[in-house]
């Protein structure tokens, strides 16, 4: 017998980042059964870590009782990352990474990645570059078509101040003609970018760098839209009808494009009753998580 | 041999919970069991971090349990408005009502840095309501690298590197924007200050708030922690200790504290120095020695 666990694993990438992760996992008669079993590698959105409210903390435990498990990972992109700017996109590929490999030498080997929000666009993106290493399939819930061109619209929608070309015009000021080199960067705020205030609520932070690899025009690993297509395994969208935050035509666009590279195996649920997070209707997201894994696991 | 038991919790607290990383020590001696340390985070830090993450691990091994809490203050709650320091008040009261149910009649309240300055006023708080539930399970108190006043040592590092804006700039801003009662007042803003902790633009030396989290934490009205007003009120056994190499907290400011709180009427204030830094870098297994010492010759 092994009894169901809920763990704080620690370990580090291979640019020596420390990741923090929680293992949650069921109960199951035998270790055989247990690694069987799916497990999913959750990971986040904007500021967002395994004890946000919503979907990352909501998730694991309404999957336990489904008989599968979980590893929720803080990347580099939790908590202040974005804001204090260790927090850069593409290196997000290492947490990731290595959460896959800590899971397989454990044992796992039916090994499932969830993005939610941000986490959508990173999981893509690893898959898109690592031919998929080490994962079944990838589910992305409120996926953005692209997150530089999702930002432009927003900050161009709410007039944020500054605005989207001037954020783009300091930012190369900054950091200069090698933005990929750590030399200089500044914390800065947009005001009115999430709403039409000066409230700290409507407003969003980030460092010239972290914008530039994540918002800004040439972040092309943040542009879901142009590396989707390179994603071959089996993908399941599950997106809010009433999102309010990333558009109900995103997931299907995204899922067009995967077909039309030959992508085949793409499923796309709208959840009803639900905004940016599926979990607002629980049972629905639950069900058209569990009922797509049972049916990847079946063909494999 | 295992000694220490860790488990993620949520304690409800109010219409919130509060986030926890319980350590629970496996030993059999049975006075220690009774006793727990809370252990409070500093500026922007949580539960996965610095001294809320070496010291529980060493406390376990000496037999005494530790819970590290994440309050309001935590990770960005300067940032976006909700980190006020009296609001973690209820959030550590409800944690201690917590313990006390699950059965522990000793509690000693820890903090670090911003933390020790959070648990200081804490204690001074709770002497003035001798008719609280929680008062007669409060023991004993710990703070590391506490400064003597954290509004004085924010204004004197800001003047020190220039900080753009100043000091009194933001003062006068704050008092602008928040007007005549800063706490209820429904305008706010976050804001950014550079060279508030060196001579540079760069994220490590910039801090972030909103005004009305500045005021209640760094501004000159910021009573709540300055620390030297919040010691003289409190009469439970004080552990001080400080890096005699520290660069925030100049070592006057602990032996500042304790005069204040022996000058009236403590008669149990101890404080050390270790030859180390804020973080107390390097020097982790030797505060835990000293910290065990302490709880064991007033505790067991």
């Amino acid at each position: 017998m092994v009894t169901e666990q809920k763990s704080l694993l620690t370990y580090k990438t291979e640019d020596g980042f420390e990741v923090n992760s929680l293992l949650v996992t069921p109960a199951f008669a035998s270790e055989e059964d247990l690694y069987e079993s799916p497990i999913i590698i959750n990971l986040y959105g904007v500021l967002g870590h395994f004890l946000t409210r919503g979907t990352p903390v909501r998730l694991p435990p309404l999957l336990k009782e489904k008989n599968i498990s979980t590893l929720s990972v803080n990347t580099r992109m939790a908590f202040m990352g974005q804001i204090m700017g260790e927090g850069t996109f593409p290196d997000t590929i290492h947490e990731m990474k290595e959460s896959v490999n800590i899971l397989q030498k454990e044992g796992f080997r039916n090994i499932y990645m969830l993005g939610y929000s941000l986490g959508a666009n990173m999981t893509a993106y690893y898959a898109s570059q690592t031919g998929s290493f080490g994962i079944k399939g990838l589910i992305l819930e409120g996926c953005s078509y692209s997150l530089p061109y999702s930002q432009q619209r927003r900050l161009e929608r709410n007039r944020s101040i500054p605005s989207y070309e001037a954020i783009y015009l300091k930012a190369r000021e900054v950091l200069g003609p090698n933005p990929e080199k750590k030399k200089n960067d500044q914390v800065f705020i947009v005001y009115r970018a999430w709403g039409d205030s000066f409230n700290p609520v409507d407003a969003e932070m980030f460092t010239y760098r972290t914008w530039w690899f994540m918002r800004g025009p040439h972040a092309y690993y943040a542009k879901t839209c142009e590396i989707i297509k390179d994603v071959e395994i089996p993908v399941l969208f599950i997106h809010g009808v009433d999102d309010d935050i990333v558009d109900v035509w995103e997931p299907r666009e995204l899922k067009n494009i995967m077909n039309q590279a030959g992508n085949e195996d793409v499923t796309l649920h709208y959840i009803q009753g639900a905004k940016h997070d599926c979990v607002e209707n629980p049972k629905d997201s639950i069900d058209a998580i569990t009922g797509w894994i049972s049916k990847v696991n079946a063909k494999t | 041999m295992k000694y220490v038991e860790q488990e993620l919790i949520s304690v409800p607290v109010g219409k919130g919970r509060v986030n926890a990383l319980y350590y629970r020590a496996l030993n059999n001696d049975s006075d220690k069991r009774k006793t727990v340390v809370i252990h409070v985070h500093g500026f922007l830090g949580n539960f996965l971090d610095g001294s809320q993450r070496f010291l529980p691990p060493l406390l376990a091994k000496a037999g005494y349990s530790s819970i590290s809490i994440n309050t309001r203050m935590a990770n960005f709650g300067l940032f976006f408005g909700f980190g006020i320091v009296d609001e973690t008040i209820p959030q550590i009261d409800g944690v201690v009502r917590y313990l006390g149910e699950i059965g522990y009649e000793r509690i000693i309240v820890s903090g670090y840095s911003l933390g020790g300055g959070v648990v200081l006023r804490y204690l001074s708080v709770k002497s003035r309501q001798p008719d609280s539930d929680e008062l007669g399970l409060l023991k004993g108190v710990i703070a590391l690298a506490t400064p003597y006043s954290i509004p004085d040592s924010i204004r004197r590092r800001w003047n020190k590197w220039e900080s753009q804006p100043s000091y009194d700039e933001v003062y006068e801003e704050a008092k602008t924007i928040l007007g005549d009662n800063p706490h209820d007042s429904k305008q706010d803003r976050t804001i950014l200050i550079f060279k508030a902790r060196g001579n540079s633009y760069q994220p490590e030396h910039t801090e972030i708030y909103t005004y009305k989290t500045w005021w209640f934490l760094a501004g000159p009205e910021a009573t709540a922690v300055k620390s030297y007003k919040q010691i003289e009120n409190i009469k439970l056994p004080i552990l001080l200790i400080q890096g005699w190499n520290d660069t925030f907290v100049k070592p006057g400011e602990t032996h500042n504290l304790a005069q204040i709180a022996i000058n009236n009427g403590n008669e149990d204030v101890s404080a050390y120095y270790l030859n180390t830094g804020h973080n107390l870098d390097g020097k982790e297994d030797e505060m835990g020695d000293i910290i065990v010492r302490w709880l064991d010759r007033r505790f067991v």
